[in-house]
């Protein structure tokens, strides 16, 4: 009977939350003013901590603010395509390529490399302790069926992971090969519970490596190189993207101090680098 | 004992004694016709008692009367005035409705009588009325307790004390009595009578129960499935044979 | 159980060593589901007393859309809200996509239905009739809606407890749409998510251990003017 009050109640209500929701825009977000930066990159980045280090001296120097969004490559990858984020931090060479090729991303730099490893328990069942080839490590691993754990989420490491099965001739499939969906640091959580093996990066192995009963049982093959590019998105196929943040970020990280930086990065707290700086190769 | 004439001209006319009047009733539900009352009136210093088998719309009538439904047609007049959903809550609070069973909100036995009160925001001691008439209602020193600890008469005496501090021009009574036990029910009544005989208030009772109708109404409505059928005094319908077999008594 | 103790003792060092950063967290995480929260009344309070009181057409189909929300999984409304707020979206423009506001956003869809939800219930567990009375005392519209309300207050309480719970413990959305970005979109819930990535487990503990601390404050603080014996005055 009173639906015009009823109707304007409701209004109002709405009117209400939508000031409250302005209101915290206003307070918490502060200095909105402020140019954000938004980078999409691949967790192993962000489980390292070498962002954490990175990214507060580029705020400082730039002014921008760096919104550090980490995903697996793969969505970090689409995120670029659809211009949802201005400058991409990822490894996964032949994907970057094409996105580049596509004319979603430009400006495209080798920023670092570490490289890959292929952990497993200290038992190694399948006996591939020293192996020099990773793909005839997968292959025994394969023959044997010993657990393998797999990011299986279309990062970069399970594209690399893929390269090598492919390389080595064997379909993964079966009960022994799992996927689990996960980050890496979660993914190597799995395989330590499961005594599985498991291709990590030899970063957030290391970080991570006091709460695991994994060892890297290969290393050193030329194939398991892990290579980080930066790119910025390309403001003429995204006009929305923030093309000079982007660029000053790409920059930013080929610039002689930060390269400097990455490869001291982790040299106190575990003996050796987490990455090897790359720039201008 | 019908109107001859057109009830909508009498009440253009304004029939200053006529507090509440309904003329072309009709309220339908799921498409069942539930109540049809061409005319209707209530004067002043009328007990007017509603009576009649379960389900004949009596509720419906007084909810009609109370301005609390509109019927799907029909218009219903207080003191002339034609009630719309614009002056519905001013015409609301010239009346009271006590229900079945007693409905008390959360808080005490004086909170609640002062409701009505200060919804009206009645500035002008509303706590001295509230008190007076708790106790003419038998219930001086409950007045600061919690509704939830009364027995069912004390509470109903509450719901009355709450509908009569409110000093209203019509009082509707919906089956007030029916859910009391019979010692509790006895002693409500008698207080009750000599309230209304005191007051002079004018009341609309629907009820069950021909022993009320005895002692408390002037007039009395035989509703059966919807429609009035018959009207007259207490004593002419007792001995009124369609009355018998309506209601099943006698 | 070492593992447990390490983290409680964290915990407790952290709280205690007042690092800028913890606190900064769970501020962050207060103030968001906190808003998020009260905007949540203002939209599912009076939607769950119209779907409790008024009976109308749709009344049965929407009851159930309320119910069925109210178990929404808060990654699906991250994802939704998301696209609604990526650059590419059609509210792109405002610029919202990873910053708290979007969590708040998120977690108002979250808490909406179950807020209207508990409302519905506790006023269903009035008497029926208990509102024409309200009417018939002489309420105008107003001082109806403040009396129903007032008369479950009770439930209202359970409603906000129910929300709160539900947006401060969620992850899915706020990771979704916050992006966990540090010292600016990081919650507690997604801190835990990062720390136990990082394999920082002792620190994630200890985050956790915060994190319900922070509940169960706020939950007791309501359960005690819940549970309060009204005092009468006469």
């Amino acid at each position: 009977m009173r639906k015009n009050r009823y109707i304007s109640a409701g209004l109002a209500g709405m009117l209400l939350a939508a000031l409250a929701i302005s209101l915290v825009e206003i307070s918490i977000s502060g200095c909105a003013t402020k140019e954000d930066v938004i980078l999409a990159t691949t967790t192993s980045t962000l489980d390292t901590g070498l962002l954490e280090v990175l990214i507060p001296v580029f705020e400082k120097k730039t002014g921008y603010r760096v919104k550090a969004v980490g995903v697996g490559t793969g969505q970090a990858l689409e995120m670029g395509r659809r211009g949802e984020a201005d400058v991409l931090l990822v490894h996964a060479p032949e994907s970057e390529e094409q996105v580049v090729a596509e004319g979603h991303a430009t400006n495209r730099k080798r920023v670092m490399h570490n490289d890959f490893v292929i952990c497993g328990p200290q038992a190694d069942p399948a006996g591939i302790r020293g192996e020099k080839s990773a793909a005839q490590a997968f292959r025994k691993i394969a023959q044997s069926k010993s657990l393998f754990v797999s990011r299986g989420d279309d990062s970069g490491t399970h594209k690399k992971e893929l390269e090598v099965w492919e390389e080595a001739g064997v379909k993964p499939e079966g009960h022994w090969y799992q996927e689990c969906g996960s980050g890496m640091g979660q993914t190597l959580n799995i395989a330590s519970e499961k005594g599985a093996y498991v291709l990590s990066d030899r970063g957030t192995f290391l970080s991570l490596k006091k709460n695991l009963a994994l060892v890297i049982l290969v290393e050193g093959d030329r194939s398991l190189l892990n290579i980080y590019h930066v790119m910025q998105v390309n403001p003429e196929k995204h006009p929305k993207v923030n093309a000079k943040g982007g660029k000053a970020f790409v920059e930013f990280m080929v610039s002689e101090e930060v390269q400097k930086v990455i490869g001291g990065f982790g040299v106190k707290e575990y003996g050796q680098p987490l990455f090897f700086p790359d720039a201008g190769k | 004992m019908a109107r001859a004439a057109n009830p909508r001209d009498q009440v253009a006319a304004g029939d200053a004694r006529e507090i509440i009047a309904g003329s072309d009733i009709r309220v339908v539900r799921q498409g069942k016709e539930i109540l049809v009352v061409p005319n209707i009136a209530v004067r002043e210093g009328e007990v007017v008692a509603v009576i009649g088998p379960n389900g004949a719309g009596k509720s419906t009538l007084l909810a009609v009367l109370a301005c609390l439904d509109f019927p799907e047609r029909g218009r219903v007049f207080f003191r002339g005035t034609e009630v719309t959903k614009r002056n519905v809550v001013e015409i609301r609070r010239r009346m009271s409705v006590v229900f079945q069973e007693p409905l008390l909100l959360d808080g005490t036995v004086l909170e609640n009588v002062e409701l009505g009160l200060r919804l009206r925001g009645v500035r002008d001691g509303p706590r001295a009325r509230a008190v007076e008439w708790i106790r003419r209602f038998g219930l001086t020193g409950k007045e600061g307790q919690a509704v939830h600890t009364l027995s069912g008469g004390e509470a109903q005496r509450v719901a009355l004390a709450r509908a009569f501090v409110l000093n209203p021009e019509v009082l509707f009574l919906d089956e007030p009595f029916s859910s009391l036990d019979s010692i509790a029910r006895q002693e409500l009544l008698r207080d009750f009578r000599r309230i209304i005989r005191d007051t002079g208030v004018t009341a609309v009772l629907v009820t069950h129960d021909f022993l009320e109708v005895r002692l408390l109404a002037t007039r009395v409505l035989v509703l059966s499935r919807g429609r009035i059928e018959a009207e007259g005094t207490p004593e002419s319908i007792s001995n009124d044979p369609l009355w018998g077999r309506l209601a099943g008594l006698h | 159980m070492d593992l447990i103790w390490r983290g409680l003792a964290r915990g407790v060092k952290l709280l205690l060593s007042g690092d800028p950063e913890i606190y900064e967290i769970a501020f962050l995480t207060l103030r968001v589901s906190g808003l998020a929260t009260l905007v949540s009344l203002v939209l599912g309070v009076p939607a769950g007393l119209f779907l409790a009181v008024r009976k109308f057409r749709f009344r049965r189909a929407l009851v159930g859309a309320v119910n069925t929300a109210m178990g929404l999984p808060p990654t699906v409304v991250g994802l939704w809200v998301a696209i609604f707020l990526w650059r590419s979206g059609p509210l792109g423009a405002l610029g919202l996509m990873y910053t708290p506001t979007a969590i708040v956003i998120a977690q108002v869809l979250i808490a909406t239905p179950v807020v209207t939800g508990f409302t519905m219930a506790s006023v269903q567990q009035l008497d029926p009739k208990l509102p024409r009375q309200i009417l018939a005392l002489g309420a105008s519209p107003l001082q109806f809606w403040w009396l129903v309300i007032r008369e479950c207050r009770f439930g209202l309480l359970a409603a906000v407890m129910a929300g709160f719970g539900a947006v401060i413990s969620e992850v899915g959305a706020s990771m979704a749409v916050g992006g966990n970005v540090r010292h600016h979109t990081r919650v507690l819930t997604t801190a835990i998510v990062l720390e136990v990535n990082k394999g920082n487990f002792d620190v994630a503990l200890a985050l956790s251990f915060i994190l319900m601390t922070l509940a169960y404050a706020v939950t007791f603080a309501l359960t005690v003017v819940q549970q309060r014996k009204r005092r009468y005055v006469t």
